[in-house]
């Protein structure tokens, strides 16, 4: 009895160290937006009393990060759009239709998951800056909605394909047209796969910063990831202003977390668990 | 990659164009965007790719770079990094999972929070780190000092010995909680009666986990593998905010060698981070393909 | 005749409309620059742009002001894809941007405002490309309340002996400061400071300059003996525990107030920054600001040797399409008034022609004669190795001799070895 309940604590004691050493950076960093780094220098790890408030705003305002949300917020939805949309065409056409290149095309796309960015970034580079579309948020976006294609089709052709083909069936007798089948009725069926990819492009294409830093230069174009690393640049050794254009950045998706946390779990862990 | 679902149109009927109206947008992105791209690279390095002009060099770019030892040691750096860090997440984040799946309290909110670093970006991850690991008043170097252990203070990313698994760390820190979920929904799907049976078989808890949960979930663990060792083998954010492959190239990366080449280095020249970059895409296609097979030699794995 | 001339009339007021037309229509120069945190520079120009407006009706400028690693990182991918802006700063040691013709030939300048040397840093293939705006030596601070405190005596000639610092650098150490402040955390070339000014000093102006241009080799023995005394320097504990991760702006925090170093090897633009607001990272209200010459070297066949470089300048764009403007505008820097206001702005030198003077601020004209103190007969080699270098020699210089080197992660016979093989 005392054995197992002394192993128990022990567990307990055990998780919790790690979840403070899982959450611990962020909790510190939230305390640091909160203090002037005079007060951060005289003592790293103290509580955030009294609490500069005042700081968020100004950052804010020193900063252009009403910009860089506008900015981020408009390629990222337009991506995600794009590729709910096309993704679930061609993964429904995948799954549906039976036809000679059908595996090979699904080969292919698959396939690119595990290209590594390199190869193709530095031509897209060139091909970009050739069709005018270098440093705009156009490119960016088509570029985006480009490297996540082959997940979303992967994950939602596996959901497709799981649909009963009676359904179909049924639906060809009363008359609807292909485009009609998919529209109503493989799509609302596929909700919950259309639902976790949207998720899963969301996060990934929000964080993204390696087709960021080299297709986009101009500071109306940055996206937030860029514009962090702007304002970092900027504040230099500044780390209580640093600490507040942080937590700036996080506090959205915390929000978010925190109330959708097993939609966001779930979404994130798509690609990995069949 | 299953078999072709049964359910498929038999193929008598062959609605071709329903089939290319229905693929053609995501062929023409992946074509204008991936397919063209990629051999545009080949094409690339086979020459020098100077503003402005072309010019055939042949194979003096695979030449070069067969020489370059900057270039072994990125290599180097990346397949450590994705040899270890995998095996380092996927076996805490089995421990993890295990200790959840024995129904302690709170379970849903250790797992809520163990998962949080994969929603931050890269940007934010790097900048947190480089303050946990500054010599003066990060936590590391702090509580070493607190516990009576300055000695082993250290400029943790400023030295060769440490900085890559310094920021090899990081990565662990960032993904292990993804990876426990992942396993905590596997063992989750796992039948009750064969954790019981052993269990009742009097089996200790190391016993339990080589030889029933490990067998069972070992597609998903393969799987885990396989996806992180992917996304090691392309690092470049956390890097590049942190020690931009710095000291003495001790962090260096073939990401952020391909990037240095084509968009920092004073030569302005395309070509040869086209060769790195083609070079590359064939290391890691093989591995992953070798490690593909030789998984599923043993069981047919799914990712 | 006849029919010519009135051609000619009818081209001429043709010229005169399109002119008129041209002048009429609203011109907007694109400007990017450095010296976003470096608030007298950024100021000074800012008024000089005021003035280019104000004399331009109809031309505007956009300035936009980065920190250094943005502004490069920017500028390397929009040159490439042609979107560069019209004017933007840059440093001499990118002769890439010469060599691949993106720069605009700035001959249509008046060249005899600029000192001769200072032209001669940006002479590419006969023709001059930058603006030399900022000018700047090497030199040697400290904290005179310091030095006193440790009884370290800095002698009239500004220049301590090899023993007389290393034995500054143990009285530093025993008492725990730090003997100089250093970081590389975010700059490819302040730990190499301490090697080049020590080989410039051993080898003399013109073997220094085969040694960068590779045609001396590395292995050489008086280098092999230069770097030696320096690791003895720093095993001796000359530089922070943080070398490798501090960064520019925190290395001068370093020197002038938390913690505090005796010393700090940086160039002249210490100004730029510590000269800053307190709040802004600038040095303490009534610092005690002193400057020495790099010590003396052991074998040294020129003591007074030293590098000059030029810093910060501007360029233009070789695609712009607003040549005439771009050249007035950088026109408008080249004056003695306007250099004048640099130096008693900035307090750092420029490559703009002076006359110093005519500085009036009090606090200025003492800085600068702490200057011409220890410059005083010195020899000057133009530019910092990684102005001279290009492609792998620079790169491997600046991980070796800025980074591993002065870190003491890599031995004296690995770093010649490895800068050999590098050329």
């Amino acid at each position: 009895m005392t054995a197992s309940v002394l192993k128990r604590t022990l567990l307990l004691l055990g998780l919790s160290l790690y979840t403070a050493f899982a959450s611990g950076p962020f909790v510190w960093a939230a305390m640091m937006s909160l203090r002037t780094t005079t007060e951060i220098h005289r003592s790293h790890f103290a509580l955030p009393f009294p609490a500069h408030w005042h700081k968020f705003p100004e950052a804010w305002f020193n900063s252009n990060y009403a910009t860089y949300f506008g900015n981020s917020v408009q390629v990222v939805v337009t991506a995600v759009v794009i590729l709910t949309v096309v993704g679930a065409m061609a993964a429904h056409c995948l799954a549906r239709y039976r036809f000679r290149l059908n595996r090979v095309i699904y080969f292919v796309l698959f396939s690119t998951i595990i290209f590594p960015p390199q190869i193709t970034i530095i031509s897209l580079f060139q091909i970009l800056v050739q069709y005018g579309l270098y440093n705009s948020k156009v490119g960016l976006t088509l570029v985006y909605v480009a490297i996540q294609l082959p997940l979303t089709i992967y994950i939602l052709e596996s959901f497709f394909a799981r649909i009963p083909s009676d359904l179909f069936d049924a639906a060809r007798m009363d008359g609807y047209s292909d485009w009609e089948i998919f529209w109503r009725v493989a799509l609302p069926i596929a909700l919950p796969a259309v639902a976790t990819t949207i998720i899963l492009n969301f996060i990934l294409l929000w964080n993204e910063f390696l087709y960021a830093v080299v297709l986009i230069t101009d500071e109306d174009n940055r996206t937030l990831p860029l514009g962090i690393q702007r304002f970092i640049g900027d504040t230099q050794e500044d780390v209580g202003m640093i600490a507040t254009g942080l937590m700036i950045a996080i506090i959205p998706v915390v929000v978010v977390y925190a109330f959708f946390s097993e939609k966001l779990i779930q979404g994130m862990t798509a690609g990995a668990v069949k | 990659m299953g078999e072709a679902p049964a359910h498929r149109d038999d193929g008598l009927r062959k609605p071709w164009g329903t089939i290319v109206a229905f693929l053609l947008p995501a062929v023409t992105i992946y074509v204008a965007l991936t397919a063209y791209p990629a051999v545009r690279t080949l094409w690339n390095s086979f020459h020098k790719v100077l503003p402005r002009r072309d010019e055939y060099v042949g194979l003096a770019n695979y030449v070069e770079l067969a020489g370059d030892e900057i270039f072994w040691k990125a290599v180097r750096n990346t397949i450590v990094w994705a040899c270890t860090s995998p095996l380092v997440e996927v076996s805490v984040a089995m421990l993890l999972a295990l200790a959840l799946y024995a129904k302690v309290p709170g379970a849903r909110f250790f797992r809520v929070a163990w998962f949080t670093p994969v929603l931050m970006s890269y940007v934010v991850v790097g900048i947190l780190w480089l303050w946990i690991y500054n010599y003066d008043w990060g936590p590391v170097n702090a509580a070493l000092r607190a516990l009576g252990l300055g000695a082993l203070a250290h400029p943790w990313l400023g030295d060769p010995a440490t900085a890559l698994p310094s920021l090899i760390f990081v990565t662990s820190w960032m993904w292990t909680g993804f990876n426990m979920v992942v396993l905590l929904a596997a063992l989750h799907s796992l039948p009750r009666e064969v954790i019981e049976a052993a269990e009742l078989d009097n089996c200790g808890w190391g016993g339990k986990l080589v030889f029933v949960i490990l067998p069972l979930t070992r597609a998903t663990v393969l799987n885990l593998i396989v996806l992180s060792f992917i996304g090691k083998m392309k690092i470049f954010d956390l890097v590049w905010i942190t020690t931009k492959g710095n000291p003495l190239w001790a962090t260096e990366t073939v990401s952020t060698y391909v990037y240095k080449r084509a968009f920092e280095w004073t030569t302005f020249d395309l070509g040869y981070p086209s060769t790195i970059a083609t070079v590359w895409f064939v290391i890691v296609l093989t591995t992953v393909l070798a490690m593909t097979w030789a998984f599923r030699r043993r069981e047919k794995l799914e990712f | 005749m006849r029919v010519g001339g009135r051609s000619a009339l009818v081209a001429i007021s043709l010229g005169v409309l399109a002119w008129a037309a041209a002048a009429a229509q609203a011109k907007e120069l694109t400007f990017w620059s450095h010296w976003a945190a470096e608030l007298p520079k950024r100021e000074f120009v800012e008024a000089v742009i005021k003035e280019f407006e104000a004399k331009n009706p109809g031309t505007t400028i956009k300035a936009t002001w980065y920190e250094k690693t943005a502004l490069y990182a920017g500028l390397k991918t929009a040159l490439r894809a042609g979107q560069a802006p019209d004017i933007f700063y840059a440093e001499p040691d990118q002769a890439e941007y010469m060599d691949n013709g993106f720069l605009l030939d700035l001959s249509g300048l008046d060249w005899s405002k600029v000192e001769p040397w200072a032209k001669e840093a940006w002479t590419h293939k006969g023709k001059p490309y930058g603006l030399p705006l900022e000018a700047w030596t090497m030199e040697l601070y400290y904290n005179t309340k310091m030095m006193e405190g440790l009884g370290v005596q800095v002698p009239d000639n500004r220049q301590m002996s090899p023993d007389a610092f290393m034995d500054m650098v143990k009285k530093a150490k025993a008492k725990g400061i730090t003997p100089m402040a250093l970081g590389v955390g975010d700059r490819p070339y302040p730990g190499a400071h301490l090697t080049h000014e020590a080989l410039v000093k051993r080898l003399g102006t013109d073997d220094y300059d085969k040694l960068l241009r590779g045609k001396l080799p590395w292995t050489d023995p008086r280098v092999v003996d230069t770097l030696k005394w320096i690791r003895s320097l720093t095993e001796a504990g000359l530089l922070p525990n943080t070398f490798s991760t501090l960064k520019l702006a925190e290395a001068h925090v370093y020197f002038h107030t938390n913690p505090g170093a005796l010393t700090f090897l940086n160039g002249s633009w210490y100004t730029s920054r510590a000269f800053n607001p307190v709040d802004k990272g600038g040095q303490p209200k009534d610092f005690p600001l002193g400057i020495m010459q790099f010590p003396a070297v052991p074998g040294a066949v020129c003591n007074e040797c030293r590098t000059i470089a030029i810093g910060g300048s501007y360029v233009a764009n070789a695609e712009t399409k607003n040549r005439k403007e771009v050249l007035a505008f950088l026109g408008t820097f080249l004056s003695q008034e306007v250099g004048n206001r640099w130096l008693e702005k900035v307090q750092v030198q420029t490559g703009i022609k002076t006359d110093a003077s005519k500085v009036k601020d009090t606090q200025a004209a003492a800085y600068f004669s702490m200057i011409e103190k220890t410059n005083a007969g010195a020899k000057y080699y133009f530019g910092i190795p990684i102005q001279v270098m290009t492609g792998k020699p620079k790169e491997v210089y600046i991980q070796v001799f800025n980074n591993a080197f002065p870190a003491g992660i890599i031995s004296v016979e690995d770093a010649v070895k490895q800068q050999a093989a590098a050329y």
